[in-house]
């Protein structure tokens, strides 16, 4: 089925199916109503496969090129149907499973994440590990200290800015299993049960008031061997492996959400303002900028090219189009999100202070522009 | 379209042929000083070697790749040619010819370049534009104006049209400043035929504004390499690599704006190419020139001739503020901001 046929076909069953699938809770909604939504709907989409088109047979999947689900994504996030914080996760979390657990695990796992029965967390930044990941000290090691041979490994240690580990059944998790020094290279991923003994989630605030991500702390949780993703050693090819679909499919699905708030933006503001029509026009031309890279992005992801570095120009356009938007918003519509107590207050308040993380969450502005400087504009190592 | 290996040959052509004529001393403006009396004479152009290289068959055969890569290689090479007209005149849906030129808005300006009263032979047609040199000598000038009913076409002979060279900031392309006073030839025009013509010229001059940011940031990287402070490559400097970073960020904006504009094809991916185009433009002539620091200050270095080309093009078929204006303006009228590309 190529992509045309997909949507059109999907918008139609959207159509057919709208009041089933529309949110049952009050704008804006919590975090707890917009996942209950979510796994409600994945759910319905499993049932009538939509879901399951873009991934492998071998994991539940109907087969179909990988751009079918980021056409989903965007499609459900176009109508209001899910949130895009909490739905575009499954294109990280999905291809994890699918490219390093062992066959049977992913087979019996993912349909599980894919039909809302359930949802998964990444553990991979720790307090003391931020922008440096490779540095991570969460310990793991084997029961009977051989690597080999161990059937169980125990894991010590705290993760932070777990988005949704509250809800969450199953987690990711990146391990130090070398030596101390030895950064990338000594990093394990495991796929650890949430009800394991010796785990405590504890959601942190953020300045929005949501409770989107936790502290995890792990106590002698111990993990059997056959949960360990890509051998032992092999976490750093894990967690790289994540990136491209993160700045591929996630940016494509979160810019879907942004016109849609633009498109509120439009239906309002006064014709005859043009004041509030040069912002309202600013705010479109950095959204279409990062629009065209992304698509530009998913297009050579289809075509089979192998994708790096040069993402992080789409990681930094996406932040200045966050900005642009959301600055555009204060601009048109003056003292709401500063005062109002409404819930269209609310949800741009929650939503303007969040599109302030987009230059800090998923690899800060200032490591972005560090790699275009060395790996894409080749200058060289930095110094002082 | 060209696959990309074809592409490349066509770009590789472009770029040697634009070489080898500038190295000759051919289509680089007249002067280097900034002195006034440099610039009077005959314009050298870059118009016959691209017509030698079949400019104007490869246009039709083959706009998207045609445009995108003349432009582009104008663009980075400083290239002075009038094939601007061309476009234009392709986009109106009528033969390019070199003896006919159009007059463009006014700079910055979004919409037609003048008014008619009434319609049909000798129509009294007042019009202020731009264009390029080829209005100096053309025998016939077209002029898109405002009439009674919507966008009509004016065609004027040569002769009829006051057009005054510009020095300005960048008194080496040739840049004429026209005033239309006189009766004309005056022919309907259809406003989706009108807003394809400026649509085509728009993504003309973005391609030609990345062709400038990539040559700026590349003089602005090979600086940075080169010079040596505190004991090794000013590179090495986290300040100037993040300055490079945006500079190479906004260029690739260009870029992918063209793409998904050459894709659609339509009026609005067209202006909002041509406005992130004149926006990435800003911040790589801003970026490149503190990366410069001295050096780039001076008329010694290149940088200043691709900086002044850039600002100029930088408000033809539209300024970044004048397409933003406009751009809401439409936005509110349909009451959404379309996506106008799909994966």
């Amino acid at each position: 089925m190529d992509i045309a046929e997909f949507r059109t076909g999907f918008h139609a069953w959207l159509d057919a199916h709208s009041d089933e699938l529309a949110p049952r809770f009050a704008f804006p909604g919590t975090l707890d109503e917009h996942m209950e939504q979510m796994q409600r709907v994945k759910g319905l989409l499993y049932e009538a496969g939509w879901i399951r088109f873009g991934w492998p047979e071998r994991v539940g999947g109907l087969g179909g090129a990988p751009i079918l689900r980021t056409e989903l994504g965007a499609s459900l996030m176009a109508r209001g149907i899910v949130d895009p914080g909490v739905y575009s996760l499954i294109e990280v979390l999905v291809p994890t499973l699918v490219d390093f657990a062992p066959t049977e695990l992913a087979a019996a796992v993912v349909p599980l994440l894919l039909s809302g029965a359930e949802m998964w967390c990444q553990g991979f930044s720790e307090p003391g590990s931020g922008s440096d990941l490779a540095s991570l000290s969460c310990r793991a090691v084997p029961q009977g200290g051989d690597p080999e041979t161990a059937t169980h490994w125990v894991v010590n240690g705290q993760k932070v800015w777990t988005s949704l580990a509250q809800y969450s059944d199953r987690c990711v998790l990146l391990t130090r299993t070398g030596t101390p020094e030895s950064r990338h290279k000594g990093i394990t991923a495991f796929f650890v049960d949430l009800d394991t003994p010796g785990i405590t989630i504890s959601p942190i605030e953020m300045i929005n008031g949501d409770l989107e991500f936790c502290e995890v702390f792990y106590d002698d949780v111990v993990i059997p061997s056959d949960r360990i993703l890509g051998g032992v050693g092999g976490g750093w090819a894990v967690a790289m492996h994540l990136l491209p679909f993160e700045r591929s499919s996630c940016f494509w699905q979160r810019i879907a959400y942004l016109y849609v708030r633009m498109n509120w933006l439009a239906e309002r503001v006064p014709a005859d303002d043009d004041r509030a029509a040069e912002a309202l026009g600013n705010a479109w031309i950095a959204l279409h900028s990062l629009r065209a890279r992304s698509r530009k992005t998913q297009q050579r992801l289809g075509a089979g090219e192998t994708i790096g570095a040069e993402t992080s120009v789409d990681k930094v356009l996406v932040a200045q189009g966050e900005y642009a938007v959301y600055d555009a918003v204060r601009r048109l519509l003056p003292g709401v999100v500063e005062l109002d107590d409404t819930p269209v207050g609310e949800a741009w308040r929650a939503e303007f202070l969040y599109s302030r993380a987009s230059t800090i969450y998923g690899g800060s502005a200032e490591v972005q522009r560090n790699i275009v400087a060395r790996r894409l504009l080749d200058l060289g190592d930095e110094g002082s | 379209m060209m696959d990309v290996a074809e592409r490349a040959l066509l770009d590789e052509a472009v770029r040697g042929a634009i070489a080898a004529a500038q190295a000759a001393g051919v289509g680089v403006g007249l002067g280097v000083g900034l002195g006034v009396g440099d610039v009077d004479g005959e314009d050298v152009l870059l118009d016959d070697v691209l017509a030698g290289i079949g400019w104007l068959e490869m246009l039709e055969a083959e706009p998207r790749d045609a445009i995108g890569v003349v432009f582009g290689a104008l663009g980075a090479t400083n290239g002075v040619a009038t094939v601007l007209d061309d476009v234009v005149v392709a986009g109106l849906g009528l033969t390019p010819r070199p003896d006919l030129a159009v007059v463009l808005p006014r700079w910055g300006h979004v919409g037609t370049a003048g008014v008619a009263a009434g319609s049909g032979p000798g129509t009294a047609v007042e019009a202020t534009g731009l264009a390029t040199s080829r209005i100096a000598a053309a025998a016939e000038v077209l002029v898109v104006v405002t009439g009674g009913d919507g966008p009509a076409l004016a065609t004027l002979p040569g002769a009829a049209v006051d057009a005054t060279r510009v020095h300005g900031l960048d008194p080496w392309f040739g840049w004429q400043r026209v005033q239309v006073a006189a009766p004309a030839d005056l022919t309907p025009l259809d406003p989706v035929v009108a807003a394809a013509a400026v649509a085509a010229g728009q993504r003309a001059i973005a391609h030609q504004i990345e062709g400038a940011c990539r040559t700026a940031l590349d003089q602005a990287r090979d600086h940075a390499l080169a010079r040596e402070q505190f004991g090794g490559p000013v590179a090495r400097f986290q300040a100037l690599r993040h300055r490079l970073a945006e500079a190479f960020v906004a260029a690739e904006a260009i870029e992918s704006a063209l793409l998904a504009a050459w894709d659609d094809g339509g009026d609005l991916t067209a202006a909002l190419a041509k406005a992130i185009a004149a926006r990435s433009a800003r911040v790589v002539a801003t970026q490149a020139q503190q990366v410069l620091a001295g050096i780039g200050f001076t008329t010694d270095h290149p940088f200043h001739r691709t900086l002044k080309r850039m600002m100029v093009l930088e408000g033809v078929l539209g300024s970044a503020d004048e397409l933003a204006l406009d751009l809401g303006r439409r936005a509110i009228a349909m009451r959404r901001v379309p996506t106008l590309v799909e994966l």
